[in-house]
């Protein structure tokens, strides 16, 4: 048997702080964004894991929302990255802290 | 629904209101014709129910409004001696001033405005009279209060009239503040929003509000507070006056101010004993206070104002002392005559070109004999001289002082010490002594449709008294002890407290060229002068709050940045996995906030 | 295995604005993609208006309702839907004499997809399947959100925007994985019903935080609401008012079931009703923050877009007293107030966008004298703000009248009523801002020469309709109400 369930967890849990830092830390919007990605897959580790080792492997519950979620990641990772381009045309930068027109 | 009568009093004006909105923007005098007979009508009919209801007809009018799941609201025309007395002077005293604005307000570009929201105006107060439950009463309540913010700010180009209206706005909604919780309580504790229905609930259940009862009593009488300008919140009334001088007649003179004394006349059942003593100690207070600042002022529709606080004031302490028909009685006859007053003042300022510093003034006797004439008739009625009808309210007020609470009695004669004293130097400033401005000489007597009206305010200022208004109401409320012995002690000292008032501003302002007051008394009268400073307090106050709330944001900003710096030297000595300060806009500071969050739990689930 | 079409026919109203939603972009490409300018937006509007239209009179006809593990068609849904419609209807027409981006076609499809999201997410009744709804309507809006090209601000509200919202997305995601891991369920019911019959374990704790974290961005619930001022004033107009009004009522919407199903007052075990009751404090303390914050922050506003935002806010508090009512009032009530404040939304950014379009931005100054030179937008905007400050007879007023007495009355004792008379003075307060701007409508004289406002009629009557509801509704709200509660009934919510 391998590792038990809690070492996923405490994995995912990792990946998801990790990737939440990066999301928080991190002055490049693009960098932001892959932090983004990261707290997503955290999530989805989760649901493979809680898959795997839950009482009903046979129902793919886990499985079909990983396949959702990941599409769905895709689809934020291309719009996200226009946006970025969109911000970068205008203003030449794509530094979070120079974004501060927008305050009050 | 099936009498159709009470529902025409209440919507004509709204329907008139509805018609010069859409139709009537360029046509001045088809709006003014159409205001003035609906309002004409409605009095008209209104003389009709009162006929039915001396001939003991029981009248009310009602349709479900909303029903969902256990919440009943009815729209609900109540008619009784209560409703009935206000309907007619809303309508009655109403239609005279719709009339005088005819020609006080000719020319005025806002001309059909005007009397559009003099009409929903009429149609909101005879709203607030008619209602028949809380619910009803705080809608027609604040729809009061928008028209009078829109005929406040009628001049809106005016700043000193733009800020007036949102002061008298917002002073009104801290007062409803009040109000509208003590509604929500009222409901939740009883049920029903009904007044009928609540008193019986209160009947059938003397502990219905429990520890609650003196706040919910006062939380309602914030309402009174706010409308009927009483200390602490009186400050918006005296600048209202930038209205037109009729809507300082109608709204903040005969009707609306006293909306907040009928309305706890209404719903006198739910005030226990606590609640009523604060109410009549307020009530005395405004009365000396605005008397006291009255004899200061120099703005005449200023000084009426302030007289209309201390009447008011009066009102709301007879309510406090226990006996609404004295309250209401007084209601009446100062809606006479201090329309009357107000009117003859608009007639005066029109007559001067719109100047309103009564030193500016004088020898206006000779010059409008016809306003001298009904002014002093209006005035002597507030002063409370037999046979004047101010002296029959008035007495009835103080004989009930007499009888319950001395200091309240004294308080009382000194106001009407107060009243006679401010009035006559009025009088004498403006009409008789020498004139000295130009506008004062060539002063003219206002037009016959500005001045007919003042008759028929004076003659109902004069024999008002006799109309028996408080046997009237009487029926309505618990009977009244006879004290004949209360009313003659109070009249004697009510006749000396005018003697008093009138030889001293007699000896002080007669033939004055200036106010010789200051001079001897400077403190007291620099303060007169200030109204007590309360608008500078809250001015102060208001600032206050504003830096402390900055000051607090500062510090909250503070706090965060220390945390993030804390976690920065954490996360540093830990090989700077994290880079929080940079980023210093408020999304990191949230996502802190989120992240504190899961950490935490996350702490919880491995344990 | 037989190929059969029957599982389409409950999503066909979303089908049908997916279909016109297309149907805009393929008509933009292929018909009027080279025609002037103002023929193109009509034609493409008009395309989308058919689409919101048609799905509305497919709702209005279909009675099939019933509910399956992922989907839940009653009549509640679909009234809201309707609702969601018609407020997608007006942001439709409003935007058809916007001139801010030549790709009419993306822009309309874009916000028939969102719409389509938003309907998806309203019969959800999965987790999975929320998630997804979240999704597609979240997308369009970020892209919608910077589509305004002539404004820097716009790209960097919609950068903002994403990553806050894809941030508060992965939280979700991370919630309804632990969810899933707790129960091993995904519909809420399931796990509803699991949650009652297990011990809490302070892992629920953290899923359900995290779950709702989501959707506390989407009502913008203070402290999650950073993004809303940013996104008020950067996004174009019409896009605004679609964030502050259709989007607004589904969320409110699914937080709601979500709290109902997950805390509602149903029988539970002992421990869960220890966890509810150390649930409530935390709601309370979001409402207050809302309330204070929003308000507060909006009497220093300048910009009339952020001052709506900051209002938004402080109604979003108001809202989640809601959740303090009893289970018979509690939905009326929350829906009511959230429909009725969205038509005032609506209706007050769509005359910032009006004034924005004539006097290149929002701030206070260019909307002096707005009184003479556009005396309709300016009587409609008075009405709006009357109501934003709860003044009978407008909406406002009956909506937050119902919404505190039910909150009031709903805990025993009145234990909520300080919460209550928090905010009733929080409202009070809030008419000072509003009047305010009306200060400046009526008030102040407009600049010397200033022209006077000629707002196209695809503006002016949308927004005077909306006037015209907002006063409807507040004098007689029987109707709106009355409704809500019979499509409740029949519900089995």
């Amino acid at each position: 048997m391998s590792a038990p369930l809690t070492h996923y967890l405490i994995l995912s849990a990792l990946l998801f702080c990790i990737g939440f830092a990066g999301a928080v830390g991190r002055r490049s919007a693009i960098l932001v964004l892959i932090g983004i990605e990261l707290m997503l897959n955290a999530a989805n580790l989760n649901f493979i894991a809680f898959w795997r080792y839950g009482p009903h492997p046979e129902a793919l519950t886990g499985v079909m929302f990983v396949l959702f979620s990941i599409a769905i990641a895709a689809a934020e990772a291309a719009v996200g990255l226009a946006l970025v381009i969109a911000t970068y045309r205008q203003r030449r930068t794509t530094r979070m802290d120079q974004l501060d027109t927008l305050k009050g | 629904m099936n009498d159709p009568l009470p529902w025409l009093i209440l919507f004509l004006p709204l329907l008139a209101a509805v018609l010069i909105a859409l139709f009537l923007q360029g046509k001045p005098r088809l709006s003014a014709l159409v205001s003035v007979g609906a309002v004409v009508v409605s009095f008209i009919l209104s003389l009709d129910l009162l006929a039915q209801f001396l001939g003991g007809a029981m009248l009310s009018a009602k349709f479900n409004w909303l029903r969902v799941g256990h919440l009943t609201i009815d729209f609900a025309l109540r008619f009784d001696a209560l409703s009935l007395l206000m309907v007619l002077i809303v309508t009655g005293v109403g239609a005279v001033i719709h009339i005088y604005s005819v020609g006080y307000m000719k020319g005025d570009p806002g001309y059909p405005r005007f009397f559009g929201c003099m009409s929903l105006f009429t149609f909101s107060m005879l709203g607030v009279v008619l209602s028949g439950n809380f619910f009803q009463m705080f809608i027609f309540w604040e729809l009061v209060g928008v028209c009078s913010y829109l005929l406040i700010g009628f001049w809106h180009r005016r700043p000193a009239a733009a800020d007036a209206a949102k002061k008298a706005f917002l002073t009104n909604r801290l007062g409803d503040f009040g109000f509208f919780t003590g509604i929500i309580l009222v409901w939740s504790m009883a049920g029903t929003m009904d007044f009928i229905r609540v008193r019986e609930e209160m009947m059938r259940n003397p502990e219905l509000f429990d520890a609650a009862a003196t706040g919910v009593g006062l939380l309602i009488f914030c309402g009174a507070v706010g409308k009927s300008a009483q200390f602490p919140l009186h400050v918006w009334l005296p600048d209202a006056m930038e209205g037109p001088t009729p809507v300082s007649a109608l709204i903040h003179a005969a009707t609306m101010v006293a909306a907040g004394v009928y309305m706890i006349c209404r719903v006198f059942f739910i005030f226990n004993v606590p609640a009523l003593q604060i109410i009549a100690w307020i009530g005395g207070l405004t009365a000396l206070m605005a008397g006291l600042i009255a004899v200061q002022q120099d703005d005449i529709k200023r000084i009426l104002a302030y007289s209309t606080l201390s009447q008011l004031g009066y009102m709301v302490m007879a309510v406090g002392l226990g006996e609404p028909p004295a309250a209401m009685f007084h209601l009446g006859t100062h809606a006479f005559f201090k329309a009357l007053l107000f009117l003859a003042a608009g007639s005066v300022i029109h007559g001067m070109s719109h100047e309103q510093d009564i030193w500016k003034m004088g020898r206006l006797k000779e010059r409008m004999p016809l306003t001298f004439w009904t002014f002093l008739a209006g005035a002597l009625a507030l002063c409370g001289l037999w046979p004047f009808s101010g002296f029959f309210s008035k007495d009835a007020i103080l004989a009930l002082a007499c009888e319950k609470s001395p200091t309240l009695f004294a308080v009382g004669i000194f106001v009407a010490f107060l009243t006679t004293f401010y009035m006559f130097r009025l009088i004498l400033v403006v009409f008789f002594n020498r004139s000295k401005s130009d506008a004062a000489g060539h002063a003219h007597e206002s037009p016959l449709i500005m001045v007919v009206p003042l008759f028929v305010l004076a003659a109902a200022s004069i024999f008002g008294g006799f109309f028996g208004i408080e046997q009237f109401l009487a029926p309505q409320f618990a009977p009244a002890p006879e004290a004949a012995s209360f009313f003659i002690k109070a009249a004697g000292f009510g006749f000396a407290a005018f003697a008093a008032g009138a030889v001293t501003a007699f000896a002080l302002y007669f033939k004055a060229q200036s106010d010789p007051l200051p001079a001897q008394m400077q403190w007291t009268c620099g303060l007169l002068r200030h109204k007590f400073y309360f608008d500078e307090i809250y001015a102060e106050l208001i600032d206050l709050t504003q830096e402390s709330l900055a000051k607090a944001a500062n510090a909250l900003d503070f706090v965060l940045k220390l945390v993030i710096r804390a976690l920065h030297g954490t996360a540093e000595l830990t090989g700077r996995a994290l880079r929080l300060a940079q980023t210093g806009n408020l999304q990191t500071y949230t996502l802190l906030f989120a992240a504190g969050i899961a950490v935490v739990l996350y702490f919880m689930l491995l344990h | 295995m037989t190929l059969s079409l029957d599982w389409m026919i409950p999503l066909i109203p979303e089908e049908i604005v997916i279909i016109f939603a297309l149907a805009a972009l393929a008509v933009d490409f292929a018909i009027v993609r080279r025609m002037n300018p103002a023929v193109r937006w009509r034609v493409i509007g008009a395309t989308a208006c058919a689409g919101c239209v048609g799905a509305m009179i497919w709702i209005g006809r279909a009675t099939n309702y019933g509910t399956s593990e992922m989907l839940a068609l009653s009549p509640l849904t679909q009234f809201i839907k309707l609702a969601l419609l018609g407020l997608a209807l007006v942001v439709v027409v409003l935007s058809l004499d916007a001139r801010f981006t030549r790709h009419t076609g993306e822009y309309y499809a874009l916000l028939l997809l969102a719409t389509a999201g938003l309907m998806l997410l309203i019969s959800s009744e999965n987790l999975l399947m929320i998630f997804i709804a979240l999704e597609i309507l979240s997308v369009p809006l970020y892209v919608l959100t910077a589509f305004d090209k002539t404004r820097e601000a716009s790209a960097e509200a919609a950068l903002k925007y994403f990553l806050f919202g894809s941030v508060a997305a992965a939280f979700t995601l991370f919630g309804i994985s632990l969810l899933y891991g707790m129960t091993g369920e995904l519909g809420l019911g399931a796990i509803a019903a699991k949650l009652r019959t297990q011990p809490v374990e302070p892992v629920c704790y953290a899923a359900l935080v995290m779950t709702l974290i989501g959707f506390a961005f989407k009502v913008a619930a203070a402290p999650f609401h950073f993004w809303a001022p940013d996104v008020y004033e950067g996004a174009p107009a019409p896009i605004a008012c679609f964030v502050a009004s259709a989007s607004k009522v589904a969320s409110f919407f699914v937080l709601a079931k979500i709290v109902i199903d997950g805390f509602g007052p149903i029988r539970g075990g002992a421990a869960w009703n220890d966890f509810r009751a150390g649930w409530m404090p935390v709601l309370a303390v979001l409402a207050v923050l809302s309330m204070a914050g929003g308000n507060i922050a909006a009497l220093a506003q300048t910009s009339v877009k952020r001052l709506l935002a900051y209002s938004a806010i402080a109604h979003g508090g108001y809202a989640l007293l809601a959740f303090f009512g009893n289970a018979r009032q509690m939905l009326p009530a929350l829906l009511f107030y959230v429909i009725t404040y969205a038509l005032t939304v609506l209706g007050a950014l769509a005359v910032a966008g009006a004034v924005e379009n004539s006097a290149n931005g929002d701030r206070m100054a260019a909307w002096a004298g707005l009184g003479r030179r556009a005396p309709l937008l300016a009587v409609c905007m008075f009405i709006f703000m009357l109501s934003l400050a709860g003044i009978p007879p407008l909406a406002g007023f009956f909506g937050k009248f119902y919404l505190f007495t039910a909150a009031a009355a709903g805990q025993p004792h009145l234990g909520m009523l300080w919460l209550v008379i928090v905010a009733v003075g929080a409202s009070a307060i809030s008419l000072y801002y509003y009047l305010q701007v009306l200060k400046q409508i009526y008030a102040v004289p407009p600049p010397a020469g200033a022209m006077p406002l000629r707002a196209s009629r695809a503006a002016l009557f949308p927004i005077a309709l909306l006037a015209a509801l907002v006063i409807v509704f507040g004098c007689a709200p029987g109707w709106l109400l009355g409704r809500l509660s019979a499509v409740l009934n029949s519900s089995a919510f």
